[in-house]
């Protein structure tokens, strides 16, 4: 798996590539906790590269949300895949996390 | 009809590559993109679950894929303990954030992506087949 992340005004975007699964998903929680450390974080994740998501990699997103609210912070998820969709429909996650067909429309929620 | 077949040792990074060898297969076959996904996320949890709570993480699995007209029919045999992961609880998918646990998700996975669901166990290995529909 491939991460990247840039700051976008006061918003930290991360970009992640491949598989979220339980081979990956330890590297990108950690990569992606160390962003969210202050008070009030906003954080968004582009999904558009991420073709895979099991419930090792469910696991994370939700440790995340629960950190981002417990900072009284706002996190989003941008460009999901279908089939990373219907997971997330699935397992209740899309009811839980903002989720935005692009970036552009989570930028300007998150900010 | 096409066939997989594989052996495999369930764990993290071996499961990730049998999913991408699955999925290059699948593809190959000229599967629609949901069901090669729905197919490999189905092997990973259930492989996943053998590995974490079949206590039996280093021995060999097998699995065996056939591609149909109309859906991915798949095979798995492990040497876990016995376990019929149609009797899996079902997690409460819309508790509040602060309540919500991740347990269970991944059966719960197998169990709406897939269009039929079996086990039995013969005395020494378990045996889940599985199908996921074509579209």
């Amino acid at each position: 798996m491939d991460v990247s992340e840039q700051q976008v005004g006061r918003v930290w975007v991360v970009t992640a590539r491949g598989r979220l699964d339980g081979a990956t998903s330890g590297q990108f929680a950690q990569r992606v906790e160390a962003l969210i450390t202050g008070n009030e974080p906003r954080l968004l994740v582009d999904f558009s590269g991420i073709d895979f998501v099991s419930s090792a990699g469910l696991r994370v997103v939700l440790a995340l949300v629960k950190k981002v609210k417990a900072g009284r912070g706002a996190l989003a998820l941008c460009g999901v895949q279908p089939a990373v969709r219907e997971v997330l429909e699935i397992t209740g996650f899309a009811g839980m996390i903002d989720i935005h067909p692009e970036r552009t429309a989570a930028l300007t929620a998150l900010s | 009809m096409a066939r997989f077949t594989a052996d495999i040792t369930p764990h993290p990074e071996a499961i990730g590559r049998l999913a991408d060898d699955v999925s290059d297969f699948l593809r190959g076959a000229g599967v629609d993109a949901r069901a090669v996904h729905h197919v490999a996320l189905v092997i990973e949890e259930i492989l996943t679950n053998v590995a974490t709570h079949g206590g039996c993480p280093d021995l060999p699995a097998t699995i065996a894929l056939e591609v149909r007209q109309d859906r991915v029919s798949g095979e798995i045999g492990d040497q876990g303990r016995s376990f019929d992961p149609r009797t899996a609880p079902t997690p409460d998918i819309d508790a509040p954030i602060d309540e919500r646990q991740i347990g269970g998700l991944g059966l719960h996975l197998v169990k709406h992506l897939t269009s039929a669901l079996e086990y039995r166990s013969d005395g020494t290995q378990n045996w889940t087949t599985f199908c996921i529909p074509r579209t």
